[in-house]
């Protein structure tokens, strides 16, 4: 009798043991879930905080060099250079950089931006060069007999991506006397050409090239880059 | 048919290089004009100059980015506050200097509550002055080339209704 209640007593603890632990279990299943749920959010928002912080440091920095741009300009013009004018130009070029910094860096460049500044600079001399070289040939047209005129229209598709890099072909091409963008639509320039020798050479392209190393676009190895990766070659020896 | 024809004038140019120039030159011809207002007392230029070159930049602005982009930076409401804000700038400099005992616009007298030399007290007060003038007319300019564009109409959105 006695033998009978302990085997009994022992099962019902047994299955009290067995309960508890699939309680238990469903608990712990349950936490795990909760834990992991208030982790996904806490990353959730950890990340939108970290987006943001990009993005208004992205904000500042344009802020910050919209403001310093035109601050150079402003002492450029202003002869006064007292507390009280510094005072007020720093007031202006806070209020035009806080309204039209968006516009001054309207499309974010992915190369580095001191690269491009001097590679433009050394872009300009050949430019003036360039220019130099057209003036002599469209006065040797305009002394010369009426046959070497052959003005016309020309249609090329451009390589060039962005926009600032489209203009500055589209202006150098006007700049060199003898050639003038009528029209950019899309990436095809429509160029009017006075004489076949300045067509020839703005068909062969060496003005887009220079310009797309410039802003580093369209993937093509270009002379310049193999030039300026020689010395380290060389170093290497 | 006329409403149709100017109202091209403030859709958003689709050339690129008109587009990119502009974006570029707009907050260089802000600076001048805010450098052309600031500097009204000292050299060639004032209140109105300046304010022409700053409401020339806006007008630049809508024709080439549009009359929406424009009126989301400033709305029409906030244009004629500012065109009646410069006017009070400088009627309220003139009726202050009537209250602190000289005549309207006697900048001298201004002296009492800046705190500094008569001569100097002058040359604020005609900076305050140009400040109001430039902002009115920054406003009235552009007020004067939305209204010719849009045919009077407030919006595009309402003309197109009107249509």
């Amino acid at each position: 009798m006695e033998v009978t209640v302990l085997v009994q007593a022992t099962y019902k603890s047994f299955e009290m043991l067995d309960d508890a632990r699939d309680r238990a279990k469903q608990i712990l299943d349950i936490a795990a879930k909760l834990t992991s749920e208030t982790q996904a959010i806490h990353r959730k928002r950890i990340e939108a905080i970290f987006t943001g912080a990009k993005q208004t440091k992205a904000k500042i920095v344009k802020f910050i060099s919209a403001f310093i741009i035109l601050l150079g300009f402003w002492l450029l013009l202003s002869g006064h250079y007292d507390v009280f004018h510094i005072t007020i130009g720093m007031l202006c070029c806070a209020l035009i950089s806080y309204l039209s910094y968006d516009l001054m860096f309207a499309n974010p460049r992915t190369g580095d931006m001191r690269v491009i500044v001097k590679r433009f600079i050394i872009y300009i001399p050949w430019l003036l060069y360039q220019i130099f070289l057209s003036n002599l040939h469209v006065a040797r047209l305009a002394l010369g007999p009426r046959s070497l005129l052959d003005p016309k229209i020309m249609k090329f598709k451009s390589k060039l991506e962005s926009d600032i890099s489209m203009v500055t072909l589209a202006n150098s091409i006007t700049l060199t006397p003898g050639t003038i963008t009528v029209d950019v639509k899309d990436g095809v320039y429509y160029v009017h050409a006075v004489s076949k020798k300045v067509a020839e050479d703005l068909m062969t392209g060496d003005m887009e090239d220079r310009i797309a190393h410039i802003f580093m676009e369209a993937d093509h190895v270009y002379v310049q880059d193999v030039l300026d990766m020689a010395p380290i070659f060389v170093a290497l020896k | 048919m006329t409403i149709k024809q100017t109202a091209d004038m403030t859709k958003q140019s689709d050339d690129v290089i008109v587009k990119t120039l502009s974006r570029l030159l707009i907050p260089f011809m802000q600076i001048y004009a805010l450098y052309v207002i600031a500097h009204g007392h000292y050299s060639p230029g004032g209140g109105f100059q300046g304010g022409v070159i700053l409401g020339a930049s806006l007008i630049l602005l809508v024709i080439t980015y549009g009359l929406d982009n424009v009126l989301r930076m400033m709305s029409e409401r906030s244009n004629t506050i500012l065109c009646s804000l410069g006017v009070a700038i400088y009627v309220g400099i003139g009726i202050l200097c009537i209250i602190l005992g000289g005549n309207f616009l006697d900048y001298g007298a201004l002296a009492k509550i800046l705190h500094v030399e008569v001569p100097h007290a002058r040359s604020l007060g005609i900076l305050g002055v140009e400040t109001g003038v430039g902002i009115a007319v920054m406003a009235v300019m552009l007020s004067i080339f939305l209204d010719i564009s849009t045919g009077g109409l407030p919006s595009n959105k309402e003309q197109g209704q009107s249509d």
